[in-house]
């Protein structure tokens, strides 16, 4: 568990050093809040249900935990690049330690970049949750980070080099962002859409941020739409997929010899 | 009887339909010197990452430190240090930094991590430069440093891939000095891949590899004087109807 630890401590010190990529994660829930959030509530203005930029807060929230938790998870490519990935294989840990290991440090990055968001955003919105609903809130960023990382993980175990990070962005992170319900609920959505929604851990995130914040609206439509219950069970599920997933591809050849040996052959 | 360091029976590997390791049977005693000598796509680093455990075997077998590679790959792991081609260090971590993360991925408590990383860092001649990023290392630092990651948990085998790539001649000659230290400090087993004729000479056997497959093997004295030539370069030459150092790309 040392191990585990270690790779935790270092993802910590490389975002620390990393000034801004932590402005930028910080700073950007801020930007949407203002500028998607403007447009969006004059639409809306017209019903009085909800203030969007109310509505918006659990999702920007789970923004965060996304870029958070997926960017470092993604980070295992970089790790690759550079070589730092073989330091890790070489060590005598199993694939499935250096695989947790991984996860947990997004989970911490994830949650501790969302709660201090959120210590910025919820008031500044009005939202004033109770304790238990702070708590649920919590829960619902650290399970939230924790699936965004494992599935992290296995995107960028899968991924050959940093060339096609650009297509995990376009193709990944904004369809995960767009149907998590974080800036309409899900339910407007076409059948299609909605079920590629229910295979997107960040709804479920999302979905319990609901419950946790905007449980007055529930009655309005604007809580979360699904039980809280399966959130919890969907969340806590493609944490362990994307755990047992990632695992073996840590190893897998390609990314240790194969490709030097190509370069050569 | 000594046991043998590492010890490979018909050891293989395939990438695809590219023999990258043919059928390698192999013995190294326990503190021996011994060097790998090949050109460039030979299969020193495929031997290597095989012992490794980085890689599974096609075919065949190997111990390395009385561990099955196949089998018992964490207790292999645990035995052996590994010096890559390329740098493993993390490039925006200090030298001290990455130090204390491989000590965490090793299992080593912080009250044996925090002197050894100490006497290491003194030894190597990085402690002026233990608390500056890696990145701003010179290449022979970088080398040093990354020896120091590959002696940090005192391994009974060392391997060193190609160490001295890319590194001039003065931190070439620091890095073997360093190496012949550890050497002579312990009875460290050291297993070599180089391409570099002056760097397998001092080693106790030579193994000369071309094309995935063992040409010859043996001490550089005898391999020149069963081969009858004066240099290992002319072995490589006699052996495999090729020079070593190839005029084009590798």
């Amino acid at each position: 568990m040392r191990a585990v630890y270690g790779i935790v401590v270092r993802e910590l010190v490389r975002f620390r050093r990393q000034r801004a990529r932590v402005l930028a994660s910080i700073g950007r829930p801020f930007v949407w809040l203002i500028f998607a959030g403007a447009g969006y509530a004059a639409v809306f203005a017209g019903r009085n249900e909800i203030d969007y930029r109310v509505y918006m807060a659990p999702g920007l929230l789970g923004m965060v935990v996304m870029f958070g938790a997926l960017l470092a998870a993604l980070s295992t490519v970089t790790d690759r690049d550079a070589g730092v990935l073989r330091m890790v294989l070489v060590a005598p840990i199993r694939r499935s330690t250096i695989a947790l290991g991984k996860a947990l440090g997004a989970t911490v990055l994830g949650t501790t970049q969302a709660v201090v968001v959120a210590a910025l955003l919820l008031p500044l919105v009005h939202l004033r949750p109770s304790l238990a609903d702070g708590l649920l809130a919590g829960l619902a960023l650290v399970l939230s980070s924790l699936a965004l990382g494992a599935v992290g993980l296995v995107l960028a175990a899968s991924i050959r080099s940093l060339e096609n990070f650009a297509g995990v962005m376009n193709f990944v992170v904004f369809p995960m962002l767009f149907l998590s319900g974080a800036l309409y609920p899900v339910r407007h959505l076409g059948p299609v859409l909605r079920l590629v929604a229910y295979v997107n851990p960040l709804a479920y995130g999302v979905d319990l941020l609901k419950h946790a914040l905007l449980g007055a609206w529930a009655g309005a439509g604007y809580g979360g739409e699904l039980s809280p219950w399966l959130d919890v069970a969907a969340l806590a599920g493609f944490a362990v997929a994307g755990l047992v997933a990632a695992a073996p591809l840590l190893a897998r050849e390609g990314g240790v010899t194969r490709t030097a040996f190509r370069e050569r052959a | 009887m000594t046991a043998a360091a590492i010890e490979a029976r018909g050891l293989g590997k395939d990438f695809g339909s590219i023999r990258a390791l043919d059928q390698l049977d192999l013995d190294v005693r326990e503190g021996e010197f011994f060097g790998l000598l090949g050109p460039n796509g030979a299969g020193k680093t495929t031997t290597v990452h095989l012992l490794a455990t980085l890689l599974a075997p096609t075919r065949g077998t190997a111990r390395v430190g009385g561990h099955d590679v196949a089998r018992d790959d964490l207790a292999v792991r645990r035995v052996i240090g590994l010096v890559f081609q390329e740098t493993t260090l993390d490039r925006d971590l200090t030298v001290q930094e990455n130090l204390r993360f491989a000590a965490r991925l090793w299992n080593l408590p912080g009250r044996l991590a925090v002197p050894r990383i100490e006497a290491l860092v003194r030894q190597f001649g990085l402690f002026e430069r233990r608390a500056d990023p890696v990145r701003t290392l010179s290449g022979g630092m970088r080398r040093a440093a990354d020896l120091a990651r590959g002696m940090l948990h005192e391994p009974r085998v060392l391997f060193l891939d190609e160490p001295t790539a890319g590194l001039d001649p003065r931190a070439r000659r620091s890095l073997w000095d360093l190496i012949r230290r550890l050497r002579q400090a312990s009875g460290l087993t050291v297993f070599l891949t180089t391409h570099y004729v002056e760097e397998a000479e001092p080693c106790d056997r030579v193994a000369v590899m071309d094309h995935g497959r063992l040409v010859a093997l043996g001490t550089p004295a005898d391999l020149k004087r069963t081969t009858g030539v004066g240099s290992l370069e002319e072995v490589f030459l006699a052996r495999t109807g090729h020079p070593l150092a190839e005029t084009g790309a590798g």
